[in-house]
């Protein structure tokens, strides 16, 4: 028999059973949307802050310790370096799908045609990086194009490493060039230590910094002219990382203070002390440093945003609530004449209440499963129109989601259900309305 | 005496079901006619017909000498509200609304709401005291005496009573009919539609319909 | 017809009024509606402003350099600075190096305001402390470690140079001159003790200076010149700092540079942002509107007997719309009013807990959410009145 009355709610009641429907719909597909949204942003404005440039340098112990304060006369000091394949390692880490662009580097002083000098840094533009290890091949395009994307190529175009292998080429800094006439096109012969090369100039760029009035070329070429062939002086790299926290700090002071379980922790976050950490424990002989002004503005703003965007979820999840238990409330008192009825004619207050309960839980199931698709297709919208790349879905939304939905119904409920437990058969069948 | 309410061949059709089936009836100024019959025997479509609220499949309604039939929505509309006032069973108030505002919508879609008449009409259904209540605060016999002072507020030439009675103990069906009486002698046309036997009995004429026709006259 | 429309204001009050609980439901509906446009409309105007103050812990954007061969003054920078709206400086940082050795190694000081820096350098990370007077050094992370020396330890710095006739050389103790038989020239080994008060790490080339106040690199010099570089820190547009260069190039009395991977990196940042923003807005706006519509459906359904009994009372269709879409607008006008009030409610809140600053106040947006949520809420009352009025009162009237 409760079936039966159930069916006949769901073929007699439809309309209003459908609207109640749809409002959980929405409000579901406001949750789902927002939730995955909110827990996607961090990554996606990660992305976008890596316009930034490098966040991790990794240089030689040495290197990092004895100081760069010599730079003036850079022949009396020993600058150690890595072994360029050494690079490679960064593919094996833990946190490797977090290291989105890396490039080494090697720099020297130049003496340009006209006896006046300028630095020259050999590095990947573009590389092909194939990495073996174990057994395991890692491969990988990276490079300074998507390090250096501020970089305004002002005359010719980028250095395409991949197109022009085994020829010379470089790119000449906008500062530079103005001072000597170079353009695009042109070739230059570059001396140091008594080796020369003849590279063709394949653009200019301007960086707006420092970096205007140096050279950059392919790392081979760099490494000939300082005949370090198959070293380099720093490994530039760019990760996305999570804001630091109290943990991190305390980790970055010192990682064996932590215990077990908050090492961790610490190790499986993509903090970027911990992915430093993890650079070196796969290159041994380097030092990682997170680059401060990088690193902490881009866990400010990640934070920031995630905070704000955490806010505003809550806001349309108040909405949404607030939205399907109002229609749930008057979609129920609607039918208090039908109700009363089942009263007249015995029904206790239990039966009526588990009645109607079961068959609004069921509407709002069939709305919310209906909301979670239109939420997905909702997030999907954003993410491409904003980021312009697909918002990954969380398990634990459609959790959320259904626990919330679940919650709000039968908060919705209680008022009409209430409403319902007072009734007075007599007076609703024969009441003026 | 002149015919108020002229029905001639009435006829109405919902698909194969015949309603109301060839009706003629007449209805003069100042009479009271009670419509009895059991149910699904066209006593509602006929009240519906002669309000006004519904329009015959064939035949012609006349009303003071005028085919209504023929009357446009709108006019129809106009005729309705000056020349007609409605009493339900459900009493139909509207519940956000005290008694005496109740009676003053009548007036207000006829023409001009006006507190005191409207407090007049209730004193006249002994509900002076009670204008200021909503009808959640009234008894049944109180909602359909606000009921018919509204139906009485626009002083219109025919009532029509759709089972006035129909939710009311006996008390209340007396203190009812008693009103209807007072308005009877006033020289208010009188229409009730109803299936007790002891409201029938108190009107001048009683039509029976059966099946949409028209059974017996008394 | 003064007493007609009492009545009509009459009967729509006791509607609103009277049927409380049923009206409580649909306001709620729409003051949610209205608070999340006016709430997220004045987020979404002030993210720009509040995310590139967050963007300042980016450190400096613009940087003066000295025209060619002189270096920048005092004066010079106080008319560029002019030129940038002090609501939109964070702060600004002259420098000022010199070689100088310390412990026989040498190594670069930069003379600069300990106060200002922190303002265009937020990113420092400090071990220890600032220098808070005069004789204290910030040590970068490389100097430190090559110098071996840690925080509280006292070190001193050593400038030789030969003495001019412009130098004021009264506070130069005696014995840190010596004359060149030879030439007669006076040179000084000019001494300055210090106290390391902490070690800055950047992981950039920060670390290696050394961070001395303006007074001691002064002392040490004992010469008066202008400054190196003046980095400076401002949250604006990019749009609006190009043009700060350019009047300040314009100027002539020095050289500004946007450092161009901050301010362009910035404007993507924030605009990607601003449209994540403006489209959740959308979105949530949307279903928003589709939830007040169906509320104020449901409202309406529940009232089409009320509907039939003021057809049988000789309404006309179009009063009875008005009737009905007057109460609607009303409370589309509250739901409106409401709202806004605590949409900018929320916004102050989430600007305050997210971004520490009260949210700017914009007083367009208070009409606009009013006669978008009157709008809104009439349109969603006008289809279904528009069915409810076509039914026939006689089936209404007559029950299910």
């Amino acid at each position: 028999m409760f079936f039966t009355m159930m069916k006949g709610t769901f073929t007699k009641q439809w309309k209003k059973m459908l609207m109640i429907a749809v409002t959980v719909a929405l409000g579901a597909s406001i949750a789902t949307a927002m939730l995955n949204v909110m827990l996607d942003v961090g990554d996606k404005i990660n992305e976008e802050l890596k316009t930034y440039g490098s966040n991790i340098v990794v240089q030689p112990q040495s290197e990092a310790v004895v100081s760069k304060l010599y730079d003036l006369d850079n022949d009396d000091i020993t600058v150690d370096y890595i072994n360029e394949e050494k690079t490679g390692e960064l593919l094996t880490i833990f946190w490797h799908n977090n290291i989105t662009d890396f490039a080494p580097e090697i720099a020297t002083e130049v003496t340009l045609p006209d006896g006046e000098t300028a630095t020259l840094t050999g590095t990947w533009f573009n590389h092909h990086l194939e990495f073996y290890k174990k057994g395991m091949t890692y491969e990988r395009d990276t490079g300074i194009i998507n390090l250096r994307n501020w970089w305004d190529i002002v005359d010719g175009e980028w250095l395409d490493e991949q197109a022009v292998e085994g020829t010379l080429y470089a790119m000449v800094g906008k500062d530079l060039a103005d001072a000597k006439g170079i353009k695009a096109g042109d070739e230059l012969v570059l001396t140091a230590n008594g080796v020369s090369e003849t590279v063709t100039v394949k653009g200019i760029f301007d960086s707006g910094d420092d970096e205007s009035a140096t050279i950059y070329t392919t790392l081979p070429v760099a490494q000939k002219l300082t005949g370090k062939e198959g070293l380099i002086q720093k490994i530039e790299v760019s990760a996305i990382t999570s804001p630091d926290d109290e943990l991190s700090e305390r980790a970055a002071r010192n990682p064996n203070l932590l215990s077990g379980e908050e090492r961790d922790l610490w190790y499986c976050t993509a903090y970027v002390s911990s992915i430093c950490f993890q650079i070196q424990e796969a290159i041994p002989e380097a030092s990682a440093s997170a680059v401060r002004q990088i690193a902490d503005s881009e866990g400010k703003i990640l934070e920031k945003t995630e905070l704000l965007m955490s806010l505003i979820t809550f806001l349309s999840l108040l909405g949404a609530t607030l939205g399907i238990s109002n229609l749930v409330t008057s979609g129920v008192m609607e039918r208090a004449q039908e109700l009363a009825l089942h009263k007249a004619v015995g029904a206790t207050n239990v039966q009526i209440t588990v009645l109607v309960l079961t068959e609004t839980i069921i509407t709002a199931i069939i709305g919310a499963a209906a909301g979670y698709f239109l939420g997905y297709a909702f997030a999907q919208i954003i993410g491409h129109t904003v980021f312009s790349s697909s918002i990954e879905m969380s398990g634990m939304v459609a959790f959320i989601v259904a626990v919330l939905i679940i919650a709000v119904t039968l908060l919705g409920s209680i008022p009409a259900i209430r409403m319902i437990l007072r009734l007075r058969p007599s007076e609703v069948l024969h009441g003026g309305h | 005496m002149s015919s108020l309410l002229e029905l001639k061949n009435v006829s109405k059709i919902y698909g194969d079901l015949h309603a109301l089936d060839n009706v003629s009836l007449t209805v003069d100024k100042g009479e009271w006619i009670a419509i009895m019959g059991p149910s699904g025997s066209g006593k509602s479509t006929m009240m519906n017909i002669i309000s006004c609220m519904d329009k015959p499949t064939s035949g012609q309604v006349i009303f003071d000498g005028d085919d209504i039939t023929k009357y446009s929505r709108r006019k129809l509309t106009e005729f309705h509200r000056d020349k007609i006032g409605l009493v339900f069973q459900q009493f139909h108030l509207i519940n956000y609304l005290t008694a005496v505002e109740n009676v003053m919508v009548a007036q207000y879609y006829h023409s001009m709401p006006d507190e005191k008449e409207a407090l007049e009409a209730l004193e006249r259904v002994g509900l002076k005291d009670r204008a200021k209540h909503l009808p959640s605060q009234l008894s049944g016999g109180e909602q359909q005496r606000v009921c018919i002072a509204r139906a009485l507020i626009n002083s219109p030439e025919l009532i029509l009573a759709d089972e006035p009675t129909g939710n009311l103990d006996e008390a209340n069906e007396n203190i009812v009919l008693d009103i209807f009486r007072q308005l009877h002698k006033e020289g208010t046309s009188l229409i009730v539609v109803t299936h007790d036997p002891e409201v029938g009995e108190v009107a001048q004429r009683i039509i029976r319909l059966e099946h949409g026709r028209i059974a017996s006259k008394k | 017809m003064n007493k007609k429309r009492r009545m009509f204001i009459r009967m729509i009050a006791a509607s609103l009024v009277r049927r409380r609980s049923r009206m409580v439901v649909a306001l709620l509906a729409i003051i949610v509606g209205a608070t999340i446009l006016a709430g997220l409309g004045m987020i979404y105007y002030d993210v720009p402003r509040q995310m590139s103050a967050q963007f300042r812990s980016y450190g400096a954007n613009i940087i003066f350099m000295p025209s060619e061969g002189t270096f920048i003054s005092d004066d010079a920078i106080r008319s560029a600075i002019s030129v940038i709206p002090s609501s939109e400086l964070e702060g600004y940082t002259p420098y000022r190096y010199e070689n100088t050795s310390i412990h026989n190694i040498p190594v670069t000081l930069a003379g600069i305001d300990f106060t200002s820096v922190q303002k265009t350098s937020p990113y420092w990370h400090i071990e220890g402390e600032y220098p808070s007077s005069d004789g204290e050094v910030l040590l970068g992370a490389k100097v430190a470690l090559s110098l071996g020396v840690k925080t509280g330890d006292k070190i001193s710095a050593l400038n030789s140079f030969e003495v001019t006739d412009n130098m004021d050389v009264s506070t130069v103790p005696e014995y840190e001159m010596y004359e060149d038989p030879a030439t007669g020239d006076v040179y000084c080994d000019h001494q300055l003790d210090l106290t390391v008060t902490g070690i800055v790490e950047t992981g950039g080339s920060e670390e290696e200076y050394a961070y001395i106040s303006l007074n001691d690199i002064e002392y040490l010099t004992l010469v008066k010149r202008g400054y190196d570089i003046v980095e400076v820190s401002v949250a604006s547009t990019s749009d609006n700092l190009s043009q700060y260069v350019t009047k300040i190039n314009s100027d002539g009395q020095l050289s500004a540079k946007l450092i161009k991977r901050v301010t362009a990196s910035e404007t993507e940042v924030l605009t990607k942002l601003q449209s994540l923003v403006f489209i959740v807005t959308a979105v949530v706006l949307i279903l928003t509107m589709i939830c007040v519509a169906t509320t104020m459906t449901a409202v309406i359904a529940e009232r089409r007997r009320e509907i039939g009994l003021r057809k049988a009372l000789g309404a006309d269709n179009s009063s009875i719309v008005g009737e009905f879409m007057s109460e609607g607008i009303v409370l589309g006008g509250i739901g409106g009013i409401l709202g806004a009030v605590l949409g900018y409610v929320f916004a102050q809140l989430v600007s305050i807990n997210v971004f520490g600053s009260g949210i700017t106040f914009r007083p367009l947006l208070i009409p606009i959410t009013i006669v978008v949520s009157v709008i809104v809420t009439g349109a969603a009352c006008l289809i279904p009145i528009r069915n409810a009025v076509n039914v026939d009162p006689a089936l209404v009237l007559k029950g299910e």
